[in-house]
């Protein structure tokens, strides 16, 4: 199978069975713990006050705070995940 | 942030209702059931590129779908007209004439409803909402202008403790309790309701609450914890008075008032201790699985206590008694039933207030906690040995439940459930008869410990009951069972006289040294390298219940 449509197939997967929203989840509990949430908050908070409210869009934040956000996940939240990912996978036999 | 929408948001919903943002909120956002999640899985892709991204838009006046990354659905919403759009990942509006997100009271209102639906069809138990203030709260915060910010740099927490006549043992106790991150986060949090409704003065819990608010005052000064004491020495009758005392026994026996007080009883016993939900059973209980096998016929006999701490002893193997720190929680202890050996051996309670009623039905002591000769050096090591099978020798023949008759027998102690604080107690005063003395020996300890190997899943038993299911999910649950040191209690001196000092950590990974009332910067070397008598670790990872 080709790279994107296994990425498909395994997307589907993951919202049929509700574990995308399952793990959803624990990305949440996850960053909010590590204080990723208000790290981000803060920067973002920064942003605005620097550029000023009114000259402000949300592409541009969002373009802006998007690659500073992927930094600064710790590795330990992403290799929960993926291995949370991989146990589901193993379980689906159907793939 | 207004709940006002805009005006295009508003002119839609004069004119066509909520209908279609509910339809592609329940459909498409949070899905109710397992039909509508295999139709969401089927159709959430860009009508454009077909691609599945993690920003796909539906508008809310056609039935397309694009992604907004690519700009698909904005070219859609120029040609045709349609400035609405939702987001299939959150279910926010936008607004393409405002350029912005909008936000509409109803549809927030549904939304959210639809969302706890959403959770409670995959039985997700706790969703994470941010904090709304309610009326109370909203006043609170208006009549408290003031608001203090935590930075890197902050000494917020750092308090110094009078020593108000040998009281060392109670300062660097309640140091290593006020900086327990759970703990604090309970008490600040105000989740503590007293239950001594008739004299909350004498609850120890309420005045608990009260140190971790002179704490986090802000206030530089050190703080005279003379109520505390007080309220401590009319709780704990042995530790009243100016003398030097144990601040393990200390430890423990606060713990156990504390414990007392959270439930409101005072001292009565109670049925149902063993599930006690209070928040020292919380974060500080312990499962302590105790296996003895029987010589004879390999039978296993399990039983399971709770502990509040880990007991460890130091020095030379055989000869030292094994008196397992089952003692901690001797009043919980009470209620092992169905326990046919009596396993709680050694139940030599230092802080219960109804030991009489403690079940000790077995030959105490007698067996030896360590086969071998060489003395600890570090933590693991004395982890090691504290879980090591066992012989319990001729002296101490057990009966065993299936070949009815007094055998020699096998006994290991796991942990069953780890704690989410663990505290370890490393036995540096010895009592043995006729002479008392304390061990200096350096025993090292990490900073970030693994109990894993520890566990009662990582057990490795011959009897064959070790299956592989067992085995993988205690290496899928690896990190579950991961800690951080938070806390140190030093002892310098001799076994009759001496001093208490702690180290505390703050922040991440900041540490400092607490002295009574002196409070100074350190490092992690200083404390990893000092003789650490009680060590505190908190997990890293919580599991919400």
């Amino acid at each position: 199978m080709k790279d994107a449509q296994m990425r498909a197939t395994i997307n589907q997967k993951l919202v049929e069975t509700g574990e995308r929203e399952r793990l959803k989840e624990l990305l949440r509990t996850r960053l909010i713990e590590c204080g990723w949430r208000d790290q981000l908050k803060a920067q973002c908070k920064e942003i605005v006050q620097n550029k000023g409210l009114e000259h402000i869009t949300v592409d541009d934040l969002v373009a802006e705070i998007t690659p500073k956000g992927r930094a600064l996940v710790p590795d330990n939240v992403k290799k929960e995940l993926l291995q949370r990912i991989r146990t589901f996978l193993a379980q689906q036999s159907s793939i | 942030m207004s709940l006002n929408g805009c005006e295009h948001l508003n002119s839609f919903k004069a004119a066509f209702g909520s209908r279609s943002y509910f339809i592609i909120h329940s459909c498409f956002v949070a899905c109710t059931s397992a039909e509508a999640r295999r139709v969401k899985a089927q159709s959430c892709f860009c009508h454009t590129c077909k691609h599945r991204g993690l920003r796909v838009h539906a508008c809310l006046s056609c039935v397309y779908f694009g992604c907004y990354g690519e700009k698909h659905i904005q070219n859609h919403a120029k040609s045709k007209k349609h400035n609405l759009s939702v987001d299939l990942n959150f279910g926010t509006v936008y607004c393409y004439a405002c350029k912005d997100f909008v936000y509409d009271k109803e549809l927030e209102t549904l939304a959210k409803r639809q969302n706890k639906a959403a959770a409670a069809s995959l039985a997700i138990r706790r969703q994470f909402a941010p904090w709304e203030p309610d009326q109370d709260e909203i006043e609170l915060l208006r009549r408290n202008p003031k608001r203090r910010r935590v930075s890197e740099s902050s000494h917020i927490g750092l308090r110094g403790l009078i020593n108000l006549g040998n009281t060392c043992f109670m300062n660097c106790i309640l140091q290593s309790l006020t900086h327990t991150p759970i703990l604090r986060d309970y008490f600040l949090s105000d989740q503590h309701h007293c239950h001594m409704t008739a004299n909350p003065q004498q609850c120890l819990v309420c005045e608990m609450g009260r140190l971790f608010q002179e704490f986090y005052s802000g206030v530089r000064t050190p703080y005279i914890p003379y109520k505390l004491l007080h309220l401590v020495w009319t709780n704990a009758r042995h530790l009243a008075g100016y003398e030097q005392q144990d601040a393990h026994e200390f430890l423990i026996a606060a713990l156990d008032v504390l414990h007392r007080h959270c439930q409101g009883t005072n001292g009565i016993s109670y049925s149902n201790s063993h599930h006690c939900s209070c928040i020292i059973d919380q974060i500080f209980t312990g499962g302590l699985q105790s296996d003895v096998t029987c010589k004879e016929c390999n039978n296993v006999s399990t039983t399971i206590d709770p502990i509040w701490d880990i007991s460890l002893d130091l020095g030379p193997g055989p000869g030292t008694t094994a008196a397992t720190s089952v003692a901690s929680a001797a009043t919980v202890t009470t209620a092992t039933v169905g326990d046919p050996v009596g396993a709680v051996l050694g139940v030599a309670s230092s802080a219960a207030s109804d030991t009489s009623s403690v079940a000790n039905l077995s030959p105490a002591s007698g067996y030896t906690n360590s086969p071998s000769n060489s003395e600890p050096t570090s933590l693991i090591e004395c982890l090691k040995r504290f879980t090591r099978p066992e012989h319990l020798g001729n002296s101490a023949k057990i009966k065993c439940s299936n070949c009815h008759s007094y055998q020699e027998s096998t006994k290991q102690l796991t942990m069953k459930k780890s704690p989410i604080v663990a505290c370890f107690h490393l036995k540096r005063f010895e009592h043995s008869t006729g002479y008392h003395k304390k061990i200096s020996t350096y025993v090292s300890f990490p900073e970030e410990l693994d109990m894993t190997p520890f566990m009662s899943s990582s057990r490795n038993n011959s009897n064959g009951y070790t299956n592989q299911i067992v085995r993988e999910s205690a290496i899928s649950l690896s990190c579950d069972n991961k800690y951080s040191l938070f806390a140190v209690v030093n002892h310098s001196g001799t076994i009759e006289s001496g001093h208490y000092t702690c180290f505390i950590r703050s922040h991440k990974d900041q540490w400092f040294k607490c002295e009574d009332h002196v409070i100074t910067r350190a490092t992690a070397g200083e404390v990893l390298t000092s003789e650490g008598y009680l060590l505190f670790y908190h997990k890293q990872l919580l599991e919400y219940a």
